[in-house]
């Protein structure tokens, strides 16, 4: 395992999990990241990255009922930890930290 | 969306995504695709719907959606699981599994380097498409009277001969080689051409990569090679420029048509630069394009599909008798086909354009490769059925829980099979690096080459070599009996020991005798080149000299030559470091001087060996006269008509008369006169031995009195001379300042009789070094395994060797147990191997006409060596062994 690190990727997705919830699933995630960043993602690229995010215990899964459209096929809804909760605090938290401390000079303004 | 719901995603990816894919993530992998499959459907529509589809499902072709591949197989898992535990066994005896690697891995690198030396020798020109149909023509002449003459080359008029008479011809290419200038002005070089039948590249698979590759061989047109195109037009474009090339008298424009790629080193045409000789006459003189007793080109000749050489070969003497009619008689002008892929390896035939090597020494090379990782094989037998004593309650273990003895061999085939997998990789690895070094030692420019095949080999050798060396050991283990191994008994240990005895006997043997051999060919090499040749050889400097351009005719081109030594050598004459000045039209160090044969009184065929020079040649080169005197330089008459003979045409033309003042026994010859006789010099190679020579300052009588000539090697004059300054330099500098001032526009040519004669035993010296290396690896390799088996001798008589020092014996005698074991071996290793060495080297020095004799002092060194090497390998275990600690190897049981 990679440890608990967020990669910036993963963020992005944790943090689409969160806003979508309870309806977050593969490609509701990838449509929310295309409609609001305006990223084009492959679903695949998704689907590992929400695999990973389990298995750092940052989301956890559930296959839904089943379904009219795809084939009948359930889909598998993800929704977010208090780890993961707690990690897209600190990741914030560290951002504002640092983010305070960037100096007026800093933005050219002379 | 609920419209197109009849409307599928295409049927193979879906396939391809439920065959690949674990099952627990499919549901939900394919309900995405299909999802958005709908969606762009909607969208977009089919064709790209389906384009989007097939990518994503790409996409989820990732490592940790791929199914694992779950074959339920005993004997899969069983593999895995020998394999496993080998790995465990190996890494367990680590000093063992390091001395097997490395000996086995040393031995393959030796392997490998060699056999791609043997390998380049047999596939010499075997690589061309066409090979199986190419042939090429010898002639052999037999006029009774031992006047023969047997060659492979062959007169101008042969080929259309050939194609005119005999249907089953295709083809037939004319290939000869020259010296010519090339460039312009003060620059031009003198180069090697090959000028050949213009469809030579339709023939020869030799590939052009650049420019015309058609028709590249048109009457201006040539060809160069990779290197060559670089040596002349470095970046630029070579192909459409331009080269003067002077044939004859004329300076002709050559435009280069293309490019081909270097030659590669397993063919012997080795050309760098191609022309056509579609106009033979610019080539050849009008005159030889019709005659056939004076032989030139090689001619080779392409057959037709389905054609048995033998038909072919039949209809030969009809086409002789067609076209040569009555002037000769049945049987006494005979030709016939040589396949090209035999010329390289055929000492039957004499060698013209493409060099002939000595299969022997492949066959001996491939022996002593072979022989090395023979002995690196039996490193591991050797040591691991020594190993077997210890890992007999394993064995018992494992045949009480049930295991069967074939699932035994096996395990214990796995081990080996591993071991030599790592070596090999570790040889292959070694031979990688340790390429340049024997490529630069042994004079060869050997590529390791990195195909399908040669992987595919390595593979073969792996499997083989492994279950050649593991199946002894294996045998050996799985045979003990399940009742004595638990009973605590090493019975069938002595049987096993008996085998493992002899094969430490049998690499020591290899060892030594690897080690002699190389001993007898050095000194036959030393012998040769340090053998008192009956001339002065060190030190000595010639400089070839050239004709006036535009003169023809041999003896005229000669003369010539002459004239302009003479203008050399009075330049020459007024530096002090510059002794024994003179001329000579042959140099020592090159095979093929003038020939000269005739019939003499009696009807007798007589050939005798003729080199022209000046009157300084004998005292020039410190060669003694025996009898008579030395030519004079202020005689005129010496210049005209004085000749002498070596001992042997001494004997040859006069038996025992006093030879002085008489003459030849032919009826031609011109007015001449013996004058001396200097003693036997060796001037050809110590291959064969001293033939008669005559030595002459005019050529014009011996010429006209000769029937038959041959000459093999420039009969253009050279200037040699003694340089007595102590700097290489200082002989260069020189000869160029003078060479400038005398010849401006031609090439300085110059170089080191002691270094010809070098260049001259270069196969014998190649030879000698590979062998050399092969001695060393397999002292390595023995070194090795006696190591490992010292370790071992050791490991079991920890106990005897603690008991006898309780009872007070000292370190020495300690050591003279352990080295008992071996001793006896090495002796009666030592002992076969003087007669297998004797015999052998008693067959390569047959070879050589001058050779030395296999001594005592051979066996001898070889025997202190290989005894000194045990000694120096067994010492240090044997010393720690006899200082420990009684206590520690008695106090457990």
């Amino acid at each position: 395992m990679k440890g608990t690190q967020l990669g910036e990727f993963e963020e992005l997705v944790l943090l689409t999990v969160g806003a979508l919830y309870p309806e977050a699933y593969g490609v509701a995630v990838m449509d929310e990241i295309l409609n609001e960043i305006g990223r084009s993602v492959n679903i695949s690229a998704i689907h590992s990255a929400l695999r990973r995010l389990e298995s750092k215990g940052f989301v956890k899964s559930d296959m839904g009922g089943a379904t009219n459209e795809r084939g009948g096929r359930r889909k598998r809804f993800f929704e977010l930890t208090a780890f993961g909760k707690k990690a897209l605090d600190d990741a914030q938290e560290l951002r504002m930290k640092l983010y305070k401390r960037i100096p007026d000079i800093s933005f050219g303004q002379s | 969306m609920r419209k197109q719901h009849n409307i599928q995603p295409p049927k193979w990816a879906d396939r391809f995504l439920a065959w690949y894919c674990k099952p627990e993530f499919l549901e939900e992998i394919q309900g995405d695709v299909h999802e958005l499959f709908d969606v762009r459907l909607a969208k977009y529509g089919k064709t790209r719907a389906n384009l989007q589809f097939g990518w994503d499902v790409l996409r989820f072709l990732r490592w940790s959606n791929i199914k694992s591949n779950r074959v339920n197989s005993n004997f899969i898992s069983m593999t895995t699981n020998n394999f496993k535990i080998a790995a465990r066994v190996l890494w367990k005896q680590k000093t063992n599994t390091a001395l097997n690697i490395s000996s086995i891995a040393v031995g393959m690198a030796c392997f490998i380097l060699i056999s791609l030396y043997v390998q380049q020798e047999l596939t010499f020109d075997k690589f061309h498409e066409k090979g199986e149909r190419i042939y090429r023509t010898w002639t052999k002449e037999d006029y009774g009277q031992g006047q023969e003459f047997f060659y492979t080359s062959s007169p101008l008029p042969l080929a259309p001969a050939l194609e005119e008479n005999i249907p089953e011809v295709e083809t037939t290419i004319r290939v000869q080689s020259g010296r010519f200038l090339v460039g312009e002005g003060e620059n031009r070089i003198n180069e090697r051409i090959s000028y050949v039948t213009p469809n030579f590249f339709d023939v020869f698979s030799f590939n052009l990569i650049q420019g015309n590759s058609v028709d590249p061989l048109g009457r201006e047109d040539i060809v160069l090679s990779e290197a060559y195109a670089i040596k002349y037009f470095g970046d630029q474009q070579a192909v459409g420029q331009t080269l003067k090339i002077q044939i004859g008298e004329e300076q002709l424009d050559y435009t280069v048509s293309a490019i081909m790629a270097d030659m590669p080193t397993n063919t012997g045409f080795q050309m760098d630069m191609v022309v056509s000789n579609e106009d033979l006459e610019r080539f050849y003189n009008p005159r030889a394009l019709t005659a056939w007793f004076n032989i030139s080109p090689e001619t080779f000749v392409l057959l037709k599909e389905n054609v048995s050489i033998e038909t072919v070969e039949a209809k030969l003497p009809d086409m002789v008798r067609k076209v040569l009619g009555d002037e000769v008689e049945e049987g006494q002008y005979v030709l016939g086909f040589q396949q090209l892929g035999d010329i390289h390896l055929d000492t039957a035939f004499p060698p013209s354009g493409l060099p002939v090597g000595n299969p022997n020494y492949v066959y001996v090379l491939a022996t002593v490769g072979l022989l090395v990782l023979i002995m690196a094989c039996i490193n591991y037998t050797t040591l691991s059925t020594g190993q077997s004593i210890k890992r007999a309650k394993e064995v018992g273990i494992r045949k009480v829980v049930g295991a069967q003895r074939g699932g035994l061999v096996w395990q214990y085939l796995s081990e080996s099979v591993l071991i030599t997998f790592f070596a090999v990789v570790t040889g292959v690895g070694l031979a990688f690096l340790l390429l340049p070094t024997f490529n630069d030692l042994a004079g060869t420019m050997l590529e390791i080459p990195i195909t399908a095949d040669s992987i595919l080999l390595l593979v073969g050798i792996i499997l083989f070599v492994g279950m050649l060396t593991g199946l002894y050991p294996s045998m050996v283990l799985s045979n003990l009996k399940l009742i004595s191994i638990l009973r605590g008994s090493k019975s069938g240990g002595r049987r096993a020991g008996m085998f493992r005895k002899s094969l430490v006997v049998f690499q020591l043997l290899l060892t030594i005798f690897l080690i002699s051999g190389s001993i007898v060919m050095r000194q036959q090499l030393n012998y040769m080149q340090n053998s008192d040749v009956g001339y002065q050889k060190d030190a000595m400097v010639y400089v070839d000299m050239y004709a006036k351009p535009g003169t023809s005719g041999l003896i005229d081109r000669i003369q010539s030559g002459f004239d302009n030594a003479e203008i050399f050598k009075s330049k020459l004459q007024s530096y002090p470091e510059i002794e024994n000045l003179g001329t000579a039209n042959h140099m020592f160090g090159t095979s093929g001087w003038t020939e000269v044969g005739f019939s003499d009184k009696d009807g007798q065929f007589r050939q005798f060996t003729l080199i022209l020079t000046d009157a300084n040649y004998n005292s020039g080169f410190e060669i003694d006269i025996v009898d008579g005197r030395d030519f004079d330089p202020d005689l005129e008459i010496d210049k005209r008509e004085s000749i002498i003979l070596n001992e042997a045409a001494a004997e040859y033309f006069f038996g025992f008369e006093d030879p002085i003042g008489k003459q030849l026994p032919g009826e031609n010859f011109g007015t001449h006169r013996v004058i001396g006789v200097v003693q036997d010099f060796n001037y050809e190679s110590l291959h064969s031995k001293v033939q008669p020579l005559i030595i002459a300052q005019n050529g014009a009588p011996m010429f006209q009195g000769g029937s038959d000539f041959s000459i093999n090697s420039n009969p253009i004059p050279k200037v040699f001379f003694k340089y007595a300054g102590n700097s290489l330099l200082g002989v260069q500098a020189t000869l160029e300042e003078v060479w400038e001032s005398t010849f401006p526009s031609e090439e300085l040519n110059f170089g080191f009789v002691d270094e010809r004669m070098r260049l001259m035993y270069e196969n014998e010296a190649r030879v000698n070094k590979i062998a050399g290396v092969a001695t060393v690896i397999s002292i390595l390799i023995a070194s090795f395994g006696l190591l490992g088996l010292t370790i071992l001798v050791v490991n079991t008589k920890v106990k005897e060797i603690g008991i006898r020092k309780v009872l007070g014996a000292s370190p020495l005698i300690i050591m003279g147990i352990l080295l008992r074991q071996f001793s006896l071996q090495l002796v009666l290793a030592f002992l076969i191997s003087i007669p297998i060495t004797w015999y052998v080297m008693e067959m390569w020095l047959s070879d050589f006409a001058y050779r030395i004799d296999i001594g005592v002092l051979v066996f001898l060194g070889s025997g202190l060596l290989s005894f000194f090497i045990m000694i120096s390998v067994i010492s240090y275990h044997a010393v720690r062994a006899s200082r420990i600690n009684p206590v520690n190897s008695l106090r457990s049981e």
